[in-house]
């Protein structure tokens, strides 16, 4: 091997080094930053699957299919009447469900409490989307969509493809919420 | 995602501005795919950690070790032991006030939380089971499910001190172990 490839292949080899480290703080932040390093990228799909084939029964005990919402943006939110934070954040989820739901979006509750205090909430709110009841077997529900901690609210958001677009542990910004449903919808311009 | 970073620059070269706007894409690609908001918060029985000592035959010490930015809520706290009873109502000490757009003022802890709770029937050397329900949130906004947890602990013998404490979660390991 003459000098000159052996430099080559040793600047070759620096630079591969370098790009190892950089793979790596990218995959450390992958992991920091959420579930993006999942092995096989998808489980926001399988997520999302696993979501839409959920079937919980409603204030009035009637058991609903999640299903019936595909093809919409979907707004899935985990809550309960003894969560502040969760009571604080919906009646901008009121306001939203009134302003976007003729343009495809849903909002669903999905309460970690019990039917008579879900109704009583529900009625002081005016809630004008479903809210489904959990119980605490739903604290599980959400862990196994990525509520790490499985506190509350949770939120899960499926594009109309029904893929996870996005995961909120606690109060999502009532502004943010607003861009993240304008992308999501068709001919947003 | 890590495989592909490493192997491209064996079989071509790149230019250096290609070989580190790879990884980066990748890092932004890692970070929103899907989006996932989340505060680093602890798991519940980090954030309230539970622990009991026996203070002596005849009274156990339950605490609650609250981390620093969460809450517990007075009124949702319940104990109970077995196979003793308690000997009165166990005595909460006064909570700090927080009013509640919804629910009023309430009383909450923060920091060290002790709580006796004496025991009748209780036989000395034998060992009891204290139940904790507890009910918490944290200051980023979010709040807990109700969390039972169980721990035994081991009356000490009449005169002979207190006994060891009992915690209800380990200390959390190192990255290195």
């Amino acid at each position: 091997m003459s000098a000159h490839s052996v430099a080559v292949s040793r600047g070759i080899a620096k630079r591969a080094i370098w790009l190892l480290l950089a793979g790596v703080l990218a995959l450390a932040a992958g992991i920091y930053f959420g579930r993006g390093a999942d092995p096989g990228g998808g489980g926001s799909k399988a997520d999302g699957q696993a979501l839409l084939g959920l079937s919980l029964p409603d204030m009035q005990g009637q058991e609903q299919g999640l299903a019936q919402w595909k093809g919409k943006v979907l707004i899935v939110n985990f809550w309960a009447t003894w969560c502040v934070p969760c009571r604080e954040e919906m009646p901008e989820f009121v306001k939203l469900q009134q302003e976007f739901g003729p343009r495809g979006v849903q909002f669903v509750g999905i309460a970690v409490d019990d039917p008579a205090k879900v109704r009583d909430f529900a009625a002081e709110l005016k809630l004008n989307y479903p809210a489904l009841i959990g119980g605490y077997g739903a604290i599980e529900l959400s862990k196994s969509l990525g509520n790490r901690v499985g506190a509350l609210p949770y939120t899960v958001i499926l594009a109309r493809d029904g893929t996870v677009s996005r995961t909120q542990l606690g109060p999502i910004k009532p502004n943010e919420l607003r861009t993240i449903i304008d992308q999501l919808l068709p001919n947003n311009h | 995602m890590l495989a592909a970073v490493v192997v491209r620059p064996v079989r071509r070269r790149m230019s250096p501005i290609v070989a580190w706007a790879l990884p980066l894409a990748v890092l932004f690609a890692g970070a929103s795919a899907p989006a996932s908001a989340d505060p680093k918060l602890l798991e519940p029985e980090r954030a309230f950690a539970f622990s009991v000592q026996a203070v002596d035959d005849k009274t156990i010490e339950a605490r609650f070790a609250i981390a620093n930015g969460y809450y517990l809520y007075r009124e949702k706290l319940k104990f109970a032991v077995e196979p003793a009873v308690l000997a009165g109502a166990p005595v909460l000490p006064p909570g700090k006030i927080k009013h509640d757009e919804f629910f009023g003022n309430v009383e909450t802890y923060r920091g060290l939380l002790a709580v006796r709770l004496p025991l009748e029937g209780a036989k000395a050397g034998t060992t009891v089971t204290v139940k904790a329900e507890s009910q918490g949130c944290a200051d980023a906004g979010v709040c807990y499910p109700p969390q039972v947890q169980r721990l035994t602990v081991a009356l000490p013998a009449r005169g002979a001190g207190p006994g060891e404490p009992v915690n209800a979660t380990p200390a959390k390991k190192s990255w290195f172990n």
